[in-house]
């Protein structure tokens, strides 16, 4: 998976949730409004049921009121008048009631005003029926209800409660309507927000499985991936060290078949010395034999340097000079083969990690070089240095070679000051073997390490090899070796090992 | 050196085979040299045609043995010469460049007598030569078991 696919999935992920919640947001908000207005309309169908009931209320007061007169009027029972002064009692509240409850309607307040004047109508018809009754003259109140029977003011009251009534019929079926609109409304928005919501979720899920799926695959992949490195580098290292094991004894072979041709030239170059011998005494003889010499007493001696003269003389000059070269160039070849030889043989040598009390192992190298030192007039000091677990001879070459070196390479004419420093970091000590002396260049700093290669006056014998095979050895136990220098300011050699080496892989393969 | 004893030299590279031939004659020893450059001649010679060494019955030999043969290496000839029931008494020097210890070990393991570097140097070489020359006169050898 692209990096950039990544990063499109992760923001859509923040979309999406963002999406989710402002969809809930939304319902929320939709919700609450939706129910606000649905108590709304719920409260104002109440309310036209309410202005009903007064309407009704109302009437059925009136009813009794008028019953009551007449039952008065006929029994003249005080009963009869209490009740209807009861019942009028409560119909002009409930006639200022209802204007209240419907004060929002127009056309129900100018319904009322007519329903009004007509109550009113009435109520004064009772009232003027009462006080007849109450002045004993029953006969005149009986003909003002036929009166009023006549103007029929009761009906037309009636007829004004039901106009209204049916208008409070109209607004309860409107209202109703509305509220259920609005209830309707609120589960859709409600469903639909949800099934949303839920959608989203679903989306959210798949999304963060798939994604789960894909990071499983990749920790599948980067566990696969980390096996397959360590099988290369297992590889890569058997490959290597074959590599090296073929080296070793290509190097072996060569040096040693090398050696073989080279014993011939060796051999019979020492026949053609031994040759050059009796030519040029042949050559004196003959000489001397043409000038009538007295002839010198020259069989006793065969080896006396025949008597030679002239251009014989510087033949045989010649001769040796070029026998000379050929039998020094035979000596280096052969000390260089030997060497490679035994740098092979010590590169096949199995290392035999064991503790080293490092301290004592420098002090027996130094004690066994103190006459080399004294001759230096080099002072060595030792400091205290850590205990290691590492190939004891190898430890003693390394250390004998460096401080041989040290020795080696002083300042003509300065005392020497040689000291042997360590300490431990990590895991692996280090070691410091400093002196004053006549110090490195730095351009030749790489050059020393390498195999038959020196730096600085060449007034020391040697064949370069101490720093080669120091620093192929301190390889070997897994550690590294540098050096800092100057030339006329001393050298510091610094070899790090592991404190605890184990005899690797390589070692154990040889 | 008794007069019947046969040195045997094998050996592959024909200046060695001079120079030593030549040192050995130098120290006085004048005993019949037979030379072979390679394995395969050797071993006709040392073990006839049939293989059995019955053709060397009751005769003296020495052999100067190199380990480099171009054909074989030295140390099977060894082996073969000290498994072998005519030949196992006759002295075996093998004279080699190889100064391996792990192969010196093996040689003497088999049986063999004396084991010299070919040193580089021709005076050490020489001395060396003369010196085995000088042994050779005094080594008593036992004639094939009969």
């Amino acid at each position: 998976m692209t990096p950039d696919a990544t990063r499109r999935r992760a923001i859509g992920q923040i979309l999406l949730l963002a999406a989710g919640f402002l969809v809930l947001v939304a319902i929320s908000t939709a919700s609450v409004l939706l129910v606000n207005k649905a108590r709304k309309d719920s409260a104002l169908v109440v309310h036209t049921v309410e202005v009903e009931n007064r309407i009704n209320n109302l009437l059925l007061d009136i009813r009794r009121a008028e019953s009551a007169a007449r039952g008065y009027l006929l029994t003249r029972g005080p009963e009869f008048l209490k009740d209807h002064q009861s019942a009028i009692a409560t119909i002009i509240p409930g006639v200022n009631e209802l204007a209240q409850s419907i004060s929002d309607n127009p056309r129900q307040v100018d319904n009322l005003g007519r329903f009004r004047a007509a109550v009113e109508t009435r109520l004064e018809q009772f009232r003027q029926q009462m006080m007849l009754v109450a002045r004993n003259q029953p006969e005149s109140a009986v003909a003002l209800v036929q009166a009023a029977a006549a103007d029929n003011i009761g009906g037309s009251i009636r007829q004004l409660a039901a106009v209204m009534s049916t208008e409070e019929a109209r607004l309860f079926a409107l209202r109703t309507a509305d509220a259920d609109r609005s209830q309707q409304l609120a589960a859709i928005v409600t469903i639909a927000g949800s099934g949303l919501v839920i959608a989203l979720a679903g989306v959210s899920i798949f999304l963060v499985r798939r994604s789960a799926g894909a990071r499983d695959d990749a920790e599948a992949m980067l566990r696969d991936n980390n096996l397959n490195l360590e099988t290369t580098v297992d590889q890569r290292t058997a490959d290597l060290r074959e590599a090296n094991e073929e080296i070793q004894r290509f190097a072996y072979i060569v040096s040693h078949d090398l050696r073989s041709p080279l014993v011939n030239i060796m051999g019979f170059t020492s026949e053609l010395e031994e040759l050059r011998g009796d030519i040029f005494r042949r050559i004196a003889s003959l000489a001397r034999a043409g000038s009538s010499a007295p002839p010198a007493p020259d069989n006793a001696t065969d080896t006396a340097e025949p008597l030679l003269e002239g251009a014989d003389k510087q033949l045989s000059q010649d001769f040796s000079e070029a026998l000379g070269f050929i039998k020094s160039s035979i000596a280096k070849m052969d000390r260089l083969i030997t060497a490679i030889l035994n740098l092979t043989r010590e590169g096949r040598r199995e290392f035999q990690p064991v503790r080293i009390d490092t301290r004592e192992l420098v002090e027996t190298i130094v004690t066994t070089m103190a006459h080399q030192a004294a001759e230096a007039e080099a002072e060595i000091r030792i400091e205290p240095l850590p205990e290691i677990v590492s190939d004891r001879l190898s430890m003693e070459q390394i250390f004998s070679n460096l401080i041989d070196n040290a020795l080696k390479y002083l300042k003509p004419g300065v005392p020497g000051e040689i000291s042997v420093r360590g300490r431990t970091k990590l895991g692996f000590a280090i070691f410091e073997v400093t002196d004053n002396g006549r110090g490195i260049d730095p351009k030749d700093h790489q050059r020393i390490f390498d195999l038959f290669r020196r730096a600085g006056t060449q007034d020391r014998p040697g064949q370069g090899i101490g720093l080669a095979h120091v620093r192929a050895l301190v390889r070997r136990l897994g550690g590294t070796m540098s050096v800092s220098s100057e030339l006329n300011a001393g050298s510091t050699f610094t070899i790090t090992l592991p404190i605890r080496w184990a005899a690797s892989n390589r070692n154990r393969d040889s | 050196m008794s007069s019947p004893v046969t040195i045997i030299m094998i050996e592959d590279d024909e200046g060695h085979a001079r120079l030593i031939e030549r040192n050995i004659r130098r120290s006085g020893v004048n005993n019949a040299i037979v030379p072979f450059t390679n394995g395969t001649d050797a071993v006709n010679y040392l073990f006839g045609g049939d293989g059995s060494g019955i053709d060397h019955k009751g005769s003296a030999l020495l052999i100067l043995l190199d380990l480099n043969l171009p054909d074989m290496t030295g140390i099977d000839i060894l082996r073969r010469v000290k498994e072998n029931s005519y030949l196992k008494c006759a002295p075996v020097v093998v004279l080699t460049t190889t100064d391996d210890s792990q192969e010196i070990k093996r040689c003497y393991d088999l049986g063999a007598n004396v084991y010299i570097t070919k040193p580089v140097n021709y005076e050490s070489f020489a001395n060396a030569i003369r010196q085995l020359g000088l042994f050779f006169s005094v080594i008593q050898v036992p004639p094939a078991a009969t």
